[in-house]
């Protein structure tokens, strides 16, 4: 279980892109990931990357491809978030 | 005699065919300009640093960052495209995903497209990665370090 706290936790990455080309677009497809680790469920989750743990349902909706059971994540699934 | 006559009539044609086709290059001076030249849409550099200048050019040039540092990447690209997309995947040490973001540009000539990352509880000390792709295909990467100071 110690090895598994070492694992680095990008939740709270921010990141952005713009471009002096014309005709560009704002990055559209620019989406915050988690990488599941050992202990976590949606709801902390969704507590720690938007601080309210209600907010389990946004990410199990996004993530239906990958979590059937929303009880049930394991560890190193890459999670799509929400927006904030 | 028969052969010095026929050489001779030869000779008058020839003349007669080289006067024809120096006629021919006269009316050929004017030379058609070329086909407009397409450079075609391409990666040119990647460049990292801590800070980018108005036109996504980065300003101090580094592969070492701090904790708190924003992580600019800033990809050079020529050529024409009705529309690509510039993709930068941000990967930790362990492989581990920390971001990815695309960008959709429609450039008309040399361009900049600058990607950036923050963390505001501080990254982790390790070595980094940032790949760039275009319409998926890999364009460029680099290779960048974390460290306290």
């Amino acid at each position: 279980m110690a090895a598994d706290k070492k694992v680095p936790d990008f939740s709270d990455v921010r990141s952005g892109s713009s471009s002096t080309a014309p005709g560009s677009t704002p990055a559209p497809t620019s989406r915050r990931t988690y990488t599941v680790v050992a202990g976590d469920s949606l709801s902390k989750i969704a507590k720690r990357s938007f601080g309210d743990p209600n907010r389990w349902r946004a990410i199990f909706e996004l993530n239906k491809d990958i979590i059937k059971n929303p009880d049930l994540i394991y560890p190193g699934q890459v999670l799509t978030l929400p927006d904030a | 005699m028969r052969a010095p006559h026929i050489s001779g009539f030869a000779f008058a044609g020839a003349l007669l065919l080289g006067a024809g086709c120096g006629k021919k290059d006269d009316a050929a001076d004017v030379i058609p300009p070329p086909p407009a030249a397409t450079v075609a849409f391409r990666v040119t550099s990647v460049d990292l640093g801590k800070s980018i200048t108005a036109d996504k050019m980065i300003a101090n040039s580094t592969d070492d960052f701090a904790p708190g540092d924003t992580v600019y990447v800033s990809v050079a690209t020529e050529g024409s495209s009705p529309g690509a997309a510039i993709k930068a995947r941000f990967t930790f040490q362990d492989g581990q995903l920390v971001d990815e973001s695309t960008q959709t540009v429609a450039p008309t000539g040399p361009a900049r497209t600058e990607f950036h990352i923050v963390k505001p509880s501080g990254w982790p000390e390790g070595k980094y990665k940032v790949e760039i792709t275009v319409d998926g295909a890999l364009a460029g990467s680099k290779d960048f370090e974390v460290k306290r100071g």
